[in-house]
C-alpha cells in the first residue's frame, strides 16, 4: 500500500503540536535550529514549554535530564551528528545512568543533509547509543509511523533516541497502523531470503524485492523501527525461516542494523548475514541519492547479496549432499572392512 | 520565599554554629576512619573542603524530609563533583537517609554508595555525577522544572573550581543566565587546586568573580568553613531575582588533614597510618579550642 508523500520531519512536527496538546508534561528543547526541526509550531502553540538552549547541543541532555528527574518529558532537538555524538558523555552519565525520561531527537540523521558533508552525516549514532543501558532507539520508515513513534517514546518511560531522516517518502502504513516497542513490521511477504531495513530505505528494500521478484527470487521485508529493544524471537520469528538475511542502513555497518541482527544470526538463528550500509569511510558531500549509491546503498548491492546467499546455500546443499554420500560411501567401506574381520 | 533573617548570627546562634561544628568534626572523623579502615584510596582533598557547606545544607538550610527522599516539593542538591561523594555520604547519613551500617558495603557490589554518587541507590542523592561539568547543567534543568512549575523548591549545586576547567560548566552558566533561573544556587568549592595540584600558572580559572559576573549571575563570596559567613551568602542568593547566583565559598583543600592541608599533594589519596593519626590530632584540637571557646 503506498500512500501520500511526506517530510519525515515535517510528519515529526505535527506529531510533536498534537503530543504537546495532549500531555502538558512535555518541554520541548532547542539548539538554534528550530526550523529544521520542525518544532516551531510546539514553539508557538507552548511558549511556556519550549526553550532555545542556543548553539549548546552538549547541553540539550544534560539540561533535559534535570527536567525529566523533576518530572517532565523533556525532546531535545538537533542534528543528529551533534544530537548523538556531541553530547555522548552527556547522554551516557546525565541521561542514561540517571535513568532520565529524556527523549533525544536526531534530525537529519544518515546522509540525509547530503550537499553540508561529512561533518553533518550521522553515521555512527546507532553504534554508540545502543550500547548505552535503558536506551530505546526508533527508526520510523513513514509519516505514518513517526506519528505513531512520537506517541509511543512520550509513553515509554526511559530514555529514547529517535532516528529521523530528512527525507520525503511515501506512506507505506494506513492509518490503522500500531507501531508497538521492540517489535519488527512485516511488509511484504517472500520465502527465500529476509531484508531486515531501517528508516527510510525501507522503502529502497520494497524496490528492491520488486526487482528480486522479476528474477524469481522471493525476499521478504521487515521494516525495524525499533533498533532497541529487540529481542532474539522477535528477529527469529521474522527471518530464521528464510535462507538468510540482508540488512540495510544509512549507517557505518559496523555496529547499526547489520550488526545487531548478526549478532543475533550468530547467537542462534546460525545463517547468512550480508550488510548494505556505509563502510568504514567518512562519508563526502553532494547528494544524498549519490552518496547513498556510491557507498553501496543500492538496489543493486542488496541485489548481489541476496543472489550471494542464495547461491551459497545451494553450494553449501549441494556440498552437504556430497558429504553425505561421502559419508555413507565411507561408512560402507568400514562396513565392508569389518564384515570382512567377521 | 525564605526569611532574611535565616542567616546565622555569631552570638544569637553560637549553639547552633557549635552543633554544625561537631557536625561536621563528625563528619570528619567518619570519612577518615571510613578510608584508613578500608585501606582505599578517596578524594580526602575535594572531600574534606566541602564538609560545612554540605553540613550547613542538609542540617539547616534545605526545605528535606529524610523520611521521604522522593518528596516532590523537596528542594534539590547536585553535587556536581562527584569525586567528594564521601563527603556527601557521610551528611545523608547524620541527616537520616540512611543507617551508618551502610558504609560496611562502601564501594562493593551490591552496595547502595557507589564510588560516585547515584542516584538510583541512594537515599538522598538526587542526580547521579562522577563525569565532571555536568552536575550544574542537570541542576539548570530541575531549576528550569521549578519555574516552570512555580514550585516551591530551590535548587542547589556544588561545583569544583577545578570543575570549572570544563566547558560545559560556562556553557550552562550561559544558559542559566539566559533562562534567569533564580531558583539555582551554586556553590563554587574555591580551594584553589585540582586533582593534580595547585592551579595557579597550570589550569587557573581566576578571577573567578569577574567571570561570572561577566555570564551576569550574582556573585557572592564567603569563607567556605564558616557558618556565618556562607548562611549570609545564602541568603544574598536566595533573595537574588532574575537571575542565577553563585557563591565563592573560599575553602581549603583537604581540610582537617594537615599534610593535605599543607602541602600541593593530589586530591585521591590513601591515608598513611601516620597521617591519619596527624589528622585524628588535629580534628581533636580543633574540638577542644572550641569547647574551650564555648566555656568562655
Amino acid at each position: 500500500m503506498i500512500g501520500k508523500t511526506e517530510d519525515l520531519s515535517a510528519a515529526f512536527g505535527r506529531a510533536l503540536l498534537e503530543l504537546g496538546r495532549v500531555n502538558e508534561r512535555v518541554v520541548v528543547l532547542d539548539s538554534d535550529i528550530a526550523d529544521s526541526c520542525q518544532t516551531e509550531a510546539f514553539r508557538n502553540a507552548f511558549p511556556n514549554r519550549s526553550f532555545d538552549l542556543g548553539v549548546a547541543e552538549q547541553s540539550l541532555p544534560t539540561f533535559a535530564a534535570g527536567l525529566a528527574l523533576c518530572g517532565k518529558i523533556p525532546i531535545c532537538n538537533s542534528f543528529g551528528v551533534f544530537s548523538a555524538t556531541r553530547g555522548f558523555d552527556m547522554i551516557r552519565q546525565s541521561v542514561c545512568y540517571n535513568r532520565a525520561n529524556v527523549k533525544i531527537v536526531a534530525h537529519a540523521a544518515g546522509q540525509s543533509m547530503g550537499y553540508t558533508g561529512p561533518s553533518h552525516h550521522t553515521v555512527e549514532d546507532i553504534s554508540a547509543i545502543r550500547a548505552l543501558p535503558y536506551m530505546a532507539i526508533l527508526s520510523p520508515c513513514d509519516g505514518v509511523e513517526v506519528t505513531q513513534v512520537v506517541r509511543a517514546m512520550a509513553e515509554h518511560e526511559g530514555p529514547v533516541y529517535l532516528r529521523l531522516a530528512r527525507v520525503s517518502v511515501p506512506h507505506l502504513h494506513g492509518d490503522d497502523y500500531r507501531f508497538r516497542m521492540g517489535k519488527l513490521d512485516r511488509l511484504a511477504e517472500g520465502s527465500d531470503v529476509t531484508l531486515f531495513a531501517t528508516g527510510d530505505l525501507v522503502h529502497l528494500a520494497l524496490e528492491a524485492r520488486s526487482v528480486l521478484a522479476d528474477q524469481g527470487v522471493r525476499a521478504r521485508v521487515v521494516n525495524v523501527p525499533c533498533l532497541k529493544p529487540l529481542e532474539r524471537e522477535e528477529v527469529a520469528a521474522q527471518g530464521a525461516d528464510t535462507l538468510g538475511a540482508v540488512t540495510i542502513e544509512d549507517h557505518n555497518v559496523l555496529g547499526g542494523l547489520g550488526s545487531i541482527i548478526s549478532e543475533i544470526y550468530s547467537g542462534s538463528i546460525c545463517k547468512p548475514v550480508l550488510r548494505v550500509g556505509i563502510p568504514d569511510v567518512f562519508t563526502e558531500s553532494d547528494d544524498c541519492e549519490k552518496l547513498r549509491k556510491k557507498v553501496g546503498i543500492s538496489i543493486d548491492s542488496i541485489e548481489n547479496c541476496v543472489h550471494l546467499i542464495v547461491e551459497r546455500t545451494q553450494q553449501n546443499a549441494g556440498r552437504t549432499a556430497a558429504r553425505k554420500e561421502g559419508a555413507g560411501q565411507q561408512q560402507r567401506a568400514c562396513g565392508e572392512r569389518t564384515n570382512e574381520g567377521f | 520565599m525564605w526569611p532574611k533573617d535565616r542567616a546565622l548570627s555569631p552570638v544569637g546562634d553560637r549553639a547552633m554554629i557549635q552543633q554544625l561544628a561537631l557536625k561536621a568534626l563528625a563528619a570528619r572523623r567518619f570519612i577518615l576512619k571510613l578510608g584508613f579502615e578500608q585501606k582505599i584510596r578517596l578524594h580526602y582533598g575535594a572531600t574534606m573542603s566541602i564538609v560545612e557547606i554540605l553540613t550547613l545544607l542538609y542540617h539547616r538550610w534545605m526545605t528535606i524530609d529524610p523520611s521521604r527522599p522522593s518528596w516532590q516539593e523537596r528542594d534539590r542538591f547536585v553535587l556536581s563533583k562527584g569525586h567528594a561523594a564521601p563527603a556527601l555520604y557521610a551528611v545523608l547519613s547524620s541527616a537520616g537517609f540512611f543507617p551508618e551500617s551502610e558504609f560496611d558495603n562502601f564501594r562493593r557490589i551490591g552496595s547502595r554508595l557507589q564510588g560516585h554518587p547515584d542516584r538510583n541507590k541512594t537515599p538522598g542523592v538526587d542526580c547521579s555525577t562522577g563525569s565532571l561539568g555536568q552536575g550544574l547543567p542537570v541542576a539548570c534543568g530541575m531549576a528550569l522544572c521549578s519555574k516552570i512549575d512555580e514550585a516551591p523548591y530551590k535548587v542547589y549545586a556544588c561545583i569544583g573550581d577545578g570543575e570549572c576547567n570544563e566547558g560545559s560548566i560556562w556553557e550552562a552558566a550561559l544558559i542559566a543566565s539566559n533562562l534567569g533561573l533564580d531558583r539555582l544556587i551554586v556553590l563554587l568549592d574555591r580551594n584553589k587546586k585540582s586533582s593534580y595540584g595547585v592551579m595557579k600558572g597550570r589550569n587557573d580559572v581566576e578571577t573567578m568573580a569577574d567571570k561570572w559576573r561577566a555570564f551576569n549571575w550574582a556573585v557572592f563570596e564567603c569563607d567556605g568553613h564558616d557558618y556565618v559567613s556562607l548562611s549570609s551568602s545564602l541568603c544574598g542568593a536566595e533573595t537574588t531575582r532574575g537571575r542565577p547566583s553563585v557563591i565563592l565559598c573560599n575553602t581549603v583543600k583537604g581540610k582537617g588533614i594537615p599534610l593535605a592541608e599543607n602541602t600541593p599533594v593530589r586530591s585521591n589519596f590513601y591515608l598513611e597510618p601516620e597521617r591519619y593519626r596527624e589528622a585524628l590530632e588535629s580534628l581533636d584540637k580543633t574540638e577542644n579550642e572550641m569547647r574551650h571557646d564555648r566555656q568562655d
